[in-house]
């Protein structure tokens, strides 16, 4: 059996959505778990570490930019799609600003979203390999370093 | 009614109706997301030659699930075009309970976003009133979006109706911890008392037990055709 390499957690309130996405993700070769708000994804991201979340922004409790802050801060190694049925321009925005990696409208086609994944993940492991090679050149001590200071740029 | 109020209620009723319909609009994407990713799956179940008899099973709770957000998505088609045909109606003969219901089934997005309860709590046989559908919806939606912006988490608010004498009566009662808010434009005493008079009733608003209207069961003629 192929190994599935990428973990990815969605993250939705609408439980079916979140389910039947993961499902369909799961047979695209993923390694999908599901998180129905915002403490919940944030409880789980603690524990598995995903490579990529696909989120959504609005949801009971925990906004969901307020967990793409959380996840920016604490584990900035996580790539963080928003997926969303009505978000504005100017959250587009303020994702894009919070260091989201991608913002696509809900219901988005899966291919798409499976490639988005697939590209977050590819730009998350390009970016560790850098953060080795800076680290083995003795600039910066681990990826985290470096990725602060891609963000103070 | 001064012409500063008057374009506070306009726009306060613009805001009322613009609130509904992205709340509507966002339930029903909601919907219409679920059952694309449903057809999708069965799509990708069919591509992977998937039709043993645990599929078999799959496949008709995927369709039930579908056929859920179908009437889930009727029903709310339902009440968002009795909600817009009330509009052109400022005075007519209408159940109360079923103005709240279905008021209330539009706002629940607002108040699931919030992990607050809204329940209902509706005398039978309540008697019809003669009034403007429109404006009482308007006038308790405010109430309503005050207490959901004012309390925590794991609330709820109980809107409950009842016969007095000969007026009808609505009570929306929170029940929870409060929590500081911004006063939005929306709670305006001024338009609310001014709406309530147009209605021909009167507000009680008790700390404690919420708000109370009290509409007679025919609203009286006001002809200061500032009514919006």
């Amino acid at each position: 059996m192929k190994r599935k390499e990428i973990k990815v957690l969605v993250v939705d309130d609408e439980v079916t959505f979140a389910d039947t996405l993961a499902q369909r993700l799961k047979m695209r070769d993923l390694d999908v778990g599901t998180a129905y708000d915002g403490e919940q994804a944030l409880s789980r991201v603690k524990k598995e570490e995903p490579d990529v979340m696909v989120l959504d922004l609005k949801m009971p409790g925990m906004h969901g930019m307020e967990v793409l802050r959380e996840i920016r801060k604490a584990y900035p190694d996580i790539q963080v799609i928003i997926l969303t049925g009505h978000g504005t321009d100017k959250d587009e925005e303020e994702a894009k600003r919070l260091g989201g990696f991608d913002y696509l409208k809900k219901p988005a086609d899966i291919d798409h979203l499976e490639h988005k994944i697939r590209k977050a993940f590819k730009e998350k492991v390009e970016r560790a390999m850098t953060a080795i090679a800076f680290a083995e050149e003795g600039e910066f001590e681990t990826a985290r370093d470096i990725m602060k200071e891609e963000e103070k740029k | 009614m001064g012409n500063s109020d008057r374009e506070d209620l306009r726009f306060l009723q613009l805001n009322f109706i613009g609130r509904i319909l992205a709340g509507f609009t966002h339930e029903i994407n909601n919907y219409i997301a679920i059952i694309k990713e449903s057809v999708g799956l069965m799509g990708d179940m069919i591509k992977a030659g998937k039709s043993g008899k645990n599929e078999s099973r799959q496949y008709l709770e995927i369709i039930a699930s579908i056929e859920e957000q179908i009437e889930r998505s009727l029903d709310l088609f339902r009440y968002l075009n009795r909600f817009a045909h009330k509009m052109d109606m400022p005075r007519v003969s209408f159940n109360v309970n079923e103005s709240m219901e279905e008021l209330l089934a539009l706002m629940n997005r607002f108040a699931n976003q919030r992990k607050i309860r809204l329940e209902t709590d509706f005398q039978k046989d309540l008697p019809s009133i003669q009034s403007d559908p429109a404006m009482l919806q308007f006038l308790v939606f405010c109430f309503v979006r005050e207490k959901l912006d004012r309390l925590d988490k794991n609330s709820r608010i109980t809107v409950k109706t009842a016969r007095r004498d000969n007026s009808v009566t609505i009570a929306m009662i929170p029940q929870g911890n409060r929590v500081e808010a911004e006063t939005e434009r929306l709670y305006s005493p001024e338009i609310h008392e001014h709406v309530i008079r147009l209605l021909g009733g009167e507000i009680l608003e008790r700390e404690d037990q919420g708000i109370q209207i009290t509409l007679p069961v025919n609203m009286p003629d006001v002809s200061s055709g500032d009514g919006g």
